[in-house]
């Protein structure tokens, strides 16, 4: 095995990339915490909720990104994988409506 | 002729890429199928949780998860909101790194390090799979099954346009009577909020679909992680046999590596909609 001086910086780049992206996933679900305990009540469940769907997604992307490497693939694989996701915001819109929709008709008949 | 050649050459070309051996995206043919095959499982659990947005948005009362996972193992009585969630959490995602270093280990061809590191990540996700089970059997003693839960609430009769209707006042973790099966509101007469529940109050328990959709998701989150801890058993063996290092490339390592960290991506959402949100 003939590590170059050029594959040790890259190991040791990588090494430190992964780290990082450990304690700023450690820190975000601290937080995530954190808020969820203090958040007073008259500021509403709206705002929150965000937050919470923003940091998850920041989560997601670490994991994504850096853990399953995808970052580092080429643009056709990512997107390949991650087009298709896309449907997935409708299927939730849609789901979500309707169970609006099944919440109005229990009330209606109740 | 000339045209000849140039059409056999051609052919020969499209043979190649179907020959395999190729890699049109710079990822061998295994890796891109584990990440197809991840892609298809996260429609699944995308297909669950958005089952979960719409029964939850359809019911007209939702437990708190901060009043619902408060518990902590060996420290009874202690109420610790969301706690014991964010330790299993914590073990999930060190573990998913362990398992990143152990890839990283591969590509250096260091045996060694890829043992030690796979072994780490295995030993989180018994963990995880501990905790998780911990959980499962508190909130099963509490009474949550897939057709009860106590995590209910309570109305008061009042008169509403000369009508008297029932009017929801608070939520409250009932309590689980062993021994005749029913659900009594806490004995101290008091709500989640500290506030004292009146007399002439109902009590209702909570919806059943919170405890068929947590057990159901959770669980099969869980088979997902059981699946994962023995996969990385098989690699951890295949690696201490040497059988990568004779082949010249970890590439298992980070293809099962994949799906491990696929494990911890779900998590972040069923943590999101089952306990944050």
């Amino acid at each position: 095995m003939a590590a170059g001086h050029n594959d040790n910086a890259a190991y040791e780049k990588q090494k430190r990339a992964v780290w990082v992206a450990t304690i700023i996933m450690g820190v975000v679900t601290i937080a995530e915490v954190a808020i969820a305990l203090n958040w007073p009540e008259s500021w509403g469940r709206g705002v929150l909720n965000l937050l919470f769907i923003l940091m998850s997604a920041v989560k997601a992307v670490f994991i994504v990104g850096e853990f399953m490497h995808l970052r580092y693939e080429m643009r056709a694989m990512m997107i390949s994988i991650l087009a298709p996701c896309l449907f997935l915001i409708w299927f939730l819109i849609a789901f979500m409506m309707e169970g609006q929709s099944w919440l109005a008709l229990r009330e209606f008949w109740n | 002729m000339a045209a000849d050649t140039h059409l056999e050459k051609e052919t020969e070309q499209i043979q190649d890429i179907w020959n395999g051996g190729t890699e049109p995206m710079k990822a061998s043919y295994g890796k891109l199928m584990m990440w197809y095959f991840i892609l298809s499982d996260a429609f699944t659990f995308a297909s669950f949780l958005i089952m979960y947005a719409a029964l939850r948005v359809s019911s007209e009362v939702w437990p708190d998860p901060n009043a619902v996972f408060n518990s902590f193992p060996f420290l009874h009585g202690t109420k610790l909101p969301l706690g014991f969630v964010t330790v299993m959490t914590f073990i999930l995602i060190l573990s998913s790194v362990f398992v990143v270093r152990a890839v990283q280990e591969g590509h250096r061809m260091n045996q060694k390090g890829v043992l030690v590191w796979m072994f780490l990540g295995i030993l989180g996700g018994l963990g995880f799979l501990g905790c998780q089970a911990w959980e499962w059997n508190h909130l099963i003693h509490q009474g949550m099954t897939f057709t009860s839960n106590p995590f209910g609430h309570y109305t008061v009769p009042e008169v509403v346009d000369g009508q008297t209707v029932d009017v929801f006042k608070g939520y409250v973790n009932l309590v689980h009577d062993h021994e005749t099966g029913e659900f009594n509101l806490p004995a101290d007469g008091k709500d989640n909020k500290g506030n004292v529940i009146p007399e002439n109050a109902t009590k209702h328990t909570g919806t059943y679909l919170f405890g068929c959709l947590f057990f159901f998701i959770t669980g099969f989150h869980g088979f997902h992680v059981t699946t994962g801890v023995l996969l990385n058993i098989m690699i951890w063996i295949q690696s201490a046999r040497g059988v990568y290092q004779r082949s010249g490339n970890y590439e298992m390592v980070e293809k099962v590596g994949l799906y491990w960290h696929f494990v911890d991506l779900v998590w972040v959402f069923v943590f999101l909609a089952f306990y944050l949100l």
